[in-house]
C-alpha cells in the first residue's frame, strides 16, 4: 500500500514556505475520503474517527484541515503498531471516552466533548493520548507554515540571508553592542 | 586508531566522549598517554545530522528509562525522562547551544558567602577562581569563544532585539549576545555561523565546538586514542589494594569485556556516573566505590532553568539564527537584598515550533493553548539559569525495581525544591516577563522547567573526605586511580551554564593525570 508520497517536503501557507529536512520521510499522503483509515494497522475505523474528534477537541485551529488532524492519527498508529505500551494505552483510551458519554463521542457537540475529556483528564491513558497529540499535530509540515514556522534551513543557507535579523518594528540597535 | 589488548594495564580509560570526557581524551592524548575511550552510543557525522526538533531529539538523546520522584514538577511531567543529555560520541556537547561563561569569584565559595541556608548542604569548592583561571583561559581558546581572544561577538537576531529593548527600557545594563563556543567568524578550522537555528540538532553545519567535531578527531590524530563506540560500561573494577584498575563493559554485540586500566575517568554525566559507582558494589566497598561517607548520587543539582514565552503584535521569526544568543547579566551577582542566595544569568531561548508547543506547559490543552501557539512567529524567549541550593536528599538512586537492559538497576532522580530556589524562581519570572513587556509584549506564558539539561554535583567535590566524594583533582577521595571528569564533580552549582567550567575542569585534571601516569 502506497503511503509515502515522495513529494511533500515543503509547504507555502500564508506566504510562509515551511521545509523538512531532505533527509527524513515526507508527509504520509493520507485520502480525503472516508476511506483513509484504509492505511491504518491497529485502529479500527470507529477508534480511528474517535482520535481524530479528540485531538480536534485538544487542539482546535480554525482552519486546519481534517486531513492534518488524521496525519496525527496516521502516526499514533505507526506508534502503536511498534511499541505495545503505547497500544494498550490508546486502546484503553478509546474504551474509557466512548464510556465517558451515553452518546457517540464523534457525535457530542464540542461543550460535551471538552466534558467528556474532562472526566479522564487525570488518567495516563489520557495524558498518553494528550502528549502523543502534541508530539505529532506541531511536528507536520502543514501547521508549521500554518503558524509561520519555516523549519530545516541548512540546505538552504540558514538564515544568515533569510531574516535571521530583519525585524524592524523596535529601534535599531546601538553600535557599540 | 590503535587497539590496546583488554589486559593492557598501561591505559587510562575515560567511560563517555562528552564536554568532560571527550575534552580529557584529547588532553591526555597529546600530552602522549594511552587512552581507551568507551561511549555507550554511536559515532554519528554532520551527515548524519538533520535540522529537526524531534528527529534530532530521538537520534542524539539518551533514551533509557528512569524514574523521578520528589515535589519539582518535572516528576509529573518528565516521569521517565527527567534528565536530558546524549548518547552519541560528543555526548551532550552534540545538543547543547554554547552559551560558555566562568563562573563567579564567590560562587566558588558558596558556603562561606551565603552561610548556613536551613536545609541546604552548601560547601566551598577546593579550587579557587584563581586556580581555575588560566584554565578557563585554555578552554575560552580551544572552544573559540566569542568576545573572548579578539573573537567577536556573534550577531544580533531577531529574538535578541526584543530581549535588548525590553532590558534597556527597564533600565538594565549589563546586556550583550554573550559568550558561546560558536563561531561569528571562522576559527580553527571551523566556519562561521550560518545562522541556521539547529546547532542544537547536532549542527551539521559545524560551527559550534563539540568534542565531537574538535577534541576527539584531534585525540584519534595522535594515535593514540582507542575510542569504542556502543561500548556500555557496567561496572569499575578494583584490586586488593582497593585501587581503581578496570571497567566491565558490553559491547555493541552484546558481549562483555574487562578492560584493565591504569587509571578509570567516568564522565558520564552526572545520572550514569554516581549510578556506575553505586552498581560497582564490592566487598571492600559494600556501598558502592567511593561511597564511604555515603555522599554518591547526592546533592545533584539542575540549576533554576525555566523559560517565558511573549506575544507580540508583531513577527519575531525566534526560529531564525542561533538560539541562544543573548545574555542579560544584571542578576548573575549574589546580592541578599533580593531575599535569596546566589544569582541568575537571563539568555535568549528559542525553540522550534515542535518543541515550543511541547515543553510550554505540558498537559495544557483547549482553546487557549492553540490561540497561543498559533502565534508562533510572533513569539520571543527568555530563559533564566541560576543556582540551586544542594541538599543531601536530591538524589540519584539505584531503582531496584526495574532493570535495564543489561541487567544494572534503571536509576531514579529525587529532587525537592528548596524555599530558596521557589524565591529565584519567583523573582526570575518577574523579571523574564518584567522585559518582554518592556519590548511590547501582550500576552507572557511562565513555561516550567523542561527536563534537567544541567545537571551536576551528583559527586561533588570537597576539601574533605567526609563531605563529598572526589578531591580538588577530581579523584574520589576513597578509591585511588578513580577519577571523575564530568558535571557531577562540581561542588556547587553557580549560576551559569556548566559546561566551560567542565572543560577547564577537564584541562586541569588532564595536567594531574598525566603526572601519575608518568609515576
Ligand atoms: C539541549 C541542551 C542545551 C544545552 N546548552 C548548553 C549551553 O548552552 N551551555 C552549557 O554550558 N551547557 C549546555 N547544556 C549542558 C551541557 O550539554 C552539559 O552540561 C555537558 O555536555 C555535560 O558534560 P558531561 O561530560 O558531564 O556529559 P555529556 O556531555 O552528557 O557526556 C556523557 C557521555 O557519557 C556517555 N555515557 C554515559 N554512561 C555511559 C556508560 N555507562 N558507558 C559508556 N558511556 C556512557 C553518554 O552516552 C555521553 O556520550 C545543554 C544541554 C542540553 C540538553
Amino acid at each position: 500500500m502506497e503511503i509515502f508520497s515522495i513529494v511533500t517536503r515543503s509547504i507555502t501557507k500564508n506566504g510562509v514556505t515551511a521545509h523538512k529536512d531532505p533527509k527524513l520521510p515526507p508527509l504520509p499522503h493520507v485520502s480525503d475520503g472516508p476511506d483513509w483509515t484504509n492505511i491504518l494497522n491497529l485502529f479500527n475505523p470507529e477508534q480511528a474517527t474517535l482520535l481524530v474528534a479528540t485531538v480536534q477537541t485538544l487542539y482546535p485551529h480554525r482552519g486546519v484541515a481534517p486531513t492534518v488532524y488524521r496525519r496525527v492519527v496516521v502516526n499514533f498508529d505507526k506508534l502503536a503498531s511498534q511499541t505495545p505500551s503505547a497500544a494498550r494505552l490508546s486502546l484503553a483510551f478509546c474504551d474509557k471516552l466512548s464510556a465517558a458519554s451515553p452518546v457517540s463521542f464523534t457525535e457530542l457537540a464540542e461543550t460535551y466533548r471538552i466534558s467528556a475529556l474532562k472526566t479522564i483528564e487525570t488518567t495516563p491513558e489520557f495524558i498518553f493520548v494528550q502528549r502523543m497529540s502534541v508530539r505529532y499535530l506541531y511536528d507536520d509540515l502543514e501547521i508549521w507554515a500554518s503558524f509561520g514556522y519555516e523549519g530545516a534551513s541548512y540546505h538552504l543557507g540558514g538564515y544568515i540571508k533569510r531574516g535571521f535579523d530583519d525585524l524592524n518594528w523596535l529601534p535599531p540597535l546601538p553600535n557599540d553592542l | 586508531m590503535p587497539t590496546y589488548a583488554f589486559n593492557d594495564s598501561d591505559a587510562v580509560v575515560i567511560i563517555g566522549s562528552g564536554a568532560g570526557g571527550g575534552t580529557l581524551a584529547n588532553e591526555l592524548c597529546q600530552r602522549g598517554l594511552k587512552v581507551v575511550l568507551l561511549e555507550a552510543g554511536p559515532h554519528l557525522t554532520a551527515e548524519d545530522f538533520v535540522n529537526d526538533d524531534w528527529a534530532a531529539y530521538e537520534m542524539l538523546s539518551w533514551l533509557d528509562r528512569r524514574s523521578a520522584s520528589g515535589n519539582w514538577r518535572i516528576a509529573k511531567d518528565f516521569p521517565d525522562a527527567p534528565s536530558w543529555h546524549c548518547k552519541v560520541v560528543g555526548g551532550t556537547t552534540t545538543h547543547w547551544s554554547g552559551c560558555t561563561y566562568r563562573f563567579q569569584d564567590h560562587e566558588l565559595k558558596a558556603r562561606s558567602t551565603y552561610g548556613d541556608i536551613p536545609g541546604a548542604s552548601l560547601i566551598d569548592w577546593p579550587i579557587s577562581l584563581s586556580e581555575l583561571e588560566p584554565y578557563y583561559e585554555r578552554a575560552e581558546a580551544k572552544m573559540g569563544v566569542s568576545r573572548t581572544n579578539g573573537l567577536p561577538a556573534l550577531p544580533a537576531n531577531n529574538n535578541f532585539k526584543v530581549m535588548y529593548w525590553g532590558a534597556k527600557r527597564l533600565g538594565l545594563s549589563k546586556i550583550s549576545t554573550g559568550n558561546h563556543a560558536i563561531n561569528a567568524v571562522p576559527y580553527d578550522g571551523r566556519p562561521a555561523s550560518i545562522q541556521d537555528g539547529f546547532s542544537v540538532s547536532g549542527d551539521k553545519h559545524g560551527a559550534r565546538w563539540s568534542t565531537l567535531n574538535v577534541e576527539i578527531p584531534r585525540a584519534e590524530a595522535t594515535g593514540k586514542l582507542d575510542l569504542r563506540t556502543g561500548a556500555r560500561a557496567i561496572q569499575i573494577l578494583h584490586n586488593e589494594a582497593g585501587e581503581a584498575n578496570g571497567v566491565v563493559y558490553v559491547d555493541a554485540a552484546g558481549t562483555t569485556h574487562k578492560q584493565t586500566a591504569k587509571i578509570v575517568v567516568l564522565a558520564g554525566n552526572c545520572i550514569e556516573s554516581p549510578r556506575l559507582l553505586l552498581n560497582s558494589k564490592t566487598g571492600r566497598y559494600p556501598n558502592g566505590l567511593a561511597n564511604g561517607y555515603g555522599h554518591v548520587g547526592r546533592h545533584y543539582l539542575r540549576h533554576i532553568i525555566q523559560t517565558v514565552w511573549s506575544i507580540f503584535d508583531q513577527p519575531v521569526n525566534m526560529h531564525r539564527g542561533e538560539l541562544m544568543g543573548g545574555l542579560v547579566a544584571d542578576f548573575a551577582e549574589h546580592d541578599p537584598a533580593r531575599g535569596f542566595a546566589g544569582g541568575y544569568y537571563i539568555e535568549l531561548n528559542a525553540m522550534g515550533l515542535p518543541t515550543t508547543a511541547a515543553f510550554m506547559n505540558p498537559g495544557w490543552w483547549g482553546y487557549d493553548f492553540t490561540n497561543v501557539i498559533e502565534q508562533y512567529a510572533h513569539m520571543a524567549g527568555m530563559f533564566m539559569t541560576g543556582e540551586d541550593m544542594p541538599q543531601p536528599g536530591n538524589r540519584v538512586t539505584l531503582n531496584e525495581s526495574e532493570l535495564d537492559a543489561f541487567g544494572v538497576p534503571i536509576a531514579n532522580l529525587h529532587y525537592d525544591d528548596h524555599p530558596n530556589d521557589l524565591l529565584m524562581r519567583n523573582h526570575g519570572y518577574k523579571t523574564l516577563t518584567g522585559i518582554h513587556q518592556a519590548a511590547g509584549a501582550k500576552r507572557c506564558i511562565e513555561a516550567p522547567a523542561y527536563p534537567a539539561s544541567h545537571n551536576l554535583g551528583s559527586n561533588r567535590m570537597s576539601a574533605k573526605p567526609e563531605d563529598g566524594v572526589v578531591d580538588r583533582n577530581g579523584e574520589t577521595h576513597e578509591v585511588k586511580n578513580l577519577f571523575i571528569v564530568d558535571g557531577s564533580a562540581f561542588a556547587s552549582g553557580g549560576a551559569c551554564n556548566p559546561t566551560l567550567t567542565i572543560v577547564a575542569l577537564a584541562i586541569r585534571q588532564a595536567d594531574f593525570i598525566a603526572t601519575r601516569a608518568s609515576a
